[in-house]
């Protein structure tokens, strides 16, 4: 009863994508209509025809916002995307120079640090990295007010553009910093995922409204 | 791209949709409206970046309608052309007549 309560609903995951795409105003008619279409299509063809539409809808809708946010403040977003690239410049050092520090305070070679010391230089910079990077696409969403997720998601789109570049150089000029390239491949993904975090903190009062 | 007042085709297509639902002009019925005369499919995104932009222009105004259990508890946001949304639909109209004028040659390549 309760599973099938829960199949004749929207899916979860797509609604979710959509907030995070659309301003608060568009958010509630967009998935209003969405939610709307869906029951309609539930009693004419079923759960799964219904389910596959709305994912459908939703991918399209959120290209659509994507290049809607482009065409309304494009210089807007252009400037939010090059200070997060120059800021990820000055701060792409910035786990190894941490790890080193730390690691200057430590007695590695004694029993008792061996594992902590291995366990900093194999893990600890990988771990900052990412989180540096969080925190660069954080800083990059609140810089680009309405428009976190457009922002945060060019700046992943160079990132990743940045990567490839680097893995094409690796493969042609042969043994290079392998791990500068391997240490960077999480980095889109926690940069999104600063612009997620940004965005669900603002869209939080919208949500308590709602459930009051 | 649309430029002095003209509309963009999407813009015109969506402009037609509001002017023909009158008082019931919202993103499901637009969509709906459109999809059923014009066979093409159009997302519910595509339709509000247009209507989104349309308002911008003055040419369309928006209102929100009480929320409803079929849309989820969310509420509809009626759209209603504006006296310079009909001017544009209108510059549009004369400026596609004027293209089309004399081109009954097309119809023998049809």
């Amino acid at each position: 009863m309760t599973q099938t309560a829960s199949r004749s609903r929207p899916p979860r995951l797509a609604s979710w994508l959509v907030e995070l795409f659309a301003s608060d105003d568009q958010a509630e008619s967009i998935l209003g209509d969405l939610h709307e279409e869906f029951s309609d299509i539930v009693s004419k063809s079923g759960t799964v025809s219904a389910r596959r539409w709305y994912w459908r809808q939703t991918v399209k809708t959120i290209a659509h916002l994507v290049g809607a946010a482009f065409r309304v403040a494009p210089w807007s977003i252009a400037g939010t995307v090059l200070l997060g690239f120059v800021l990820r410049r000055f701060s792409f050092s910035l786990p190894e120079r941490i790890i080193v520090t730390v690691l200057r305070t430590q007695r590695p070679y004694s029993n008792l640090h061996y594992g902590f010391y291995v366990w900093q230089v194999t893990y600890g910079i990988p771990i900052l990295h990412v989180l540096v990077s969080t925190l660069l696409g954080c800083v990059v969403a609140l810089v680009a007010k309405r428009r976190e997720m457009a922002a945060t998601m060019t700046l992943a789109l160079v990132l990743c553009a940045l990567i490839g570049a680097a893995l094409v150089r690796v493969a042609l000029q042969g043994p290079m910093d392998v791990a500068w390239v391997l240490w960077s491949f999480p980095d889109p993904f926690a940069t999104i995922l600063g612009g997620v975090i940004v965005r669900e903190f603002r869209l939080l009062p919208a949500r308590r409204h709602s459930y009051t | 791209m649309a430029s002095r007042g003209h509309l963009g085709e999407f813009e015109h297509t969506v402009l037609l949709a509001v002017l023909r639902l009158n008082d019931e002009a919202y993103g499901v019925t637009v969509r709906r409206e459109i999809e059923g005369r014009t066979k093409r499919e159009v997302s519910i995104g595509a339709i509000y970046a247009t209507l989104d932009r349309l308002e911008a222009k003055g040419y369309v105004r928006s209102r929100v309608g009480e929320p409803t259990p079929e849309r989820g508890g969310r509420s509809k946001r009626f759209f209603r052309i504006t006296a310079q949304g009909v001017s544009a639909v209108n510059r549009t109209h004369r400026a596609l007549r004027s293209l089309t004028e004399g081109l009954d040659l097309l119809r023998s390549h049809s």
